[in-house]
């Protein structure tokens, strides 16, 4: 017994050392979207955009997955889509083109609002895993509504971003 | 990592059961030893020496209250120093440090030859750390790179201390003792803690708490483990109470 138990120690000690614990995966939260609504202006019920794009005037992207944003680039848009915001910068431009499609120059001839969206960040940490994401507070759209914009209204329902579960703004058209 | 220990355990109770077979029935009036037994763990010396980002002590005590029962006591103090990753990109790093305190019983189990002072012991702590936690910098975890498709982007590089953290658990201990050589002990404990209670810092978990060791998320269980050498110092002697030989 007393010589056994330095070489069981000495085991155990090769087992500890040799043991890897490493299995987390995030799973429990992720930087949030912003959900956009598309409403009917006349009775608010949900209202398809036609031929709808969005882009990114801040790096010339185009919002182009089902998984991702809810709907491909130039379809006619379900009731709600989700877009990212930037966490370097406290605001992201982006046009919303309704009916948008090229003409033979390859120039767009839909129409085009510019919808921009200020914002602070601030850090929530989530869990071991995942860590700290961002989530967008004090959301402020500034604009003004003239005869040929298709977006009639705006209404910020959640000014806090901290999921991308519900719709955070109404656009009426 | 726990089954290891549970599984080696039973191994040893195996060969112990097997040992004691052989031994007869003693009917001379035997005198214990009782005392103090102080040791360090050696774990935590040899895991700071080859580690960068540890540092810890602990120190471990023992008084033999009856012919079983020992009073445990352990002091330590950790300091541990953590990256998180998502596949090669650093999320967040840490480092917490702190002390902690546990009281409570050992119950030996093993009944010794003639002569012979070894332990198989179970027993039960109550714990409390008191620790602080920094976090020295994180990056946003964004599952959607539109606009930085390089890499997550960083959120803060300064250090920001979380202190006035504190936590309270119990544990479920097992572990043997022998003596190699009069009066010296090697010994090994693995232990099983669950938090009773915790002081979360602001924004930021109890990721690993100094003494608990890592916090499972969710279920609030860590595990444990100490190699204590140790000198057992006999303040005085008592006649162990004849036991009634076994009918066999």
């Amino acid at each position: 017994m007393k010589r056994l138990c330095p070489i069981l120690l000495l085991f155990m000690a090769i087992i500890h050392f040799s043991s890897c614990e490493k299995d987390d995966i995030c799973v429990e939260g992720d930087t949030p979207l912003l959900v956009i609504g598309f409403y009917d202006i006349t009775d608010t019920t949900f209202k398809s955009v036609n031929n709808l794009r969005i882009l990114s005037t801040d790096n010339d992207s185009i919002l182009n997955s089902t998984t991702e944003y809810g709907f491909t680039d130039r379809s006619n848009s379900p009731d709600s889509i989700s877009m990212p915001l930037r966490i370097s910068e406290t605001t992201t431009t982006f046009q919303f083109i309704s009916g948008s499609s090229s003409d033979d120059d390859g120039n767009e001839i839909g129409n085009i609002d510019e919808l921009q969206f200020n914002y602070t960040v601030e850090s929530s940490f989530v869990s071991r895993a995942c860590g700290f994401v961002a989530s967008y507070i004090d959301l402020d759209i500034p604009r003004e509504v003239t005869e040929e914009d298709w977006i009639r209204s705006i209404n910020i329902i959640e000014s806090n971003i901290t999921a991308s579960n519900r719709i955070h703004v109404q656009i009426f058209h | 990592m726990f089954r290891y220990f549970i599984s080696l355990f039973f191994v040893l109770v195996a060969y112990m059961t097997w040992a004691q077979t052989e031994g007869g029935n003693d009917t001379i009036a035997r005198k214990d030893s009782y005392g103090l037994r102080v040791g360090v763990d050696l774990s935590r010396q040899v895991l700071g020496a080859l580690k960068d980002n540890y540092n810890g002590l602990e120190l471990v005590g023992d008084f033999r209250l009856s012919d079983r029962w020992w009073l445990a006591v352990e002091l330590g103090n950790e300091e541990r120093t953590q990256e998180e990753l998502l596949a090669e990109t650093p999320l967040y790093k840490y480092t917490t440090s702190g002390s902690y305190v546990k009281l409570g019983g050992d119950y030996n189990t093993y009944t010794n030859w003639f002569g012979m002072r070894n332990q198989i012991h179970i027993g039960g702590r109550y714990a409390y750390s008191t620790f602080s936690s920094t976090v020295e910098g994180f990056r946003y975890f964004n599952s959607n790179r539109i606009f930085s498709p390089d890499e997550l982007l960083i959120g803060s590089t300064e250090p920001r201390e979380l202190s006035g953290l504190n936590a309270s658990w119990l544990e479920f201990v097992v572990g043997m003792k022998a003596e190699v050589i009069k009066n010296i002990y090697i010994g090994i404990t693995a232990r099983l803690g669950h938090l009773v209670g915790e002081k979360d810092p602001d924004n930021f978990k109890n990721l690993w708490i100094p003494g608990f060791n890592k916090v499972t998320e969710g279920a609030k269980w860590g595990v444990g483990y100490n190699y204590t050498l140790s000198y057992f110092l006999p303040l005085y002697k008592k006649v162990k109470k004849k036991e009634v030989p076994e009918q066999e």
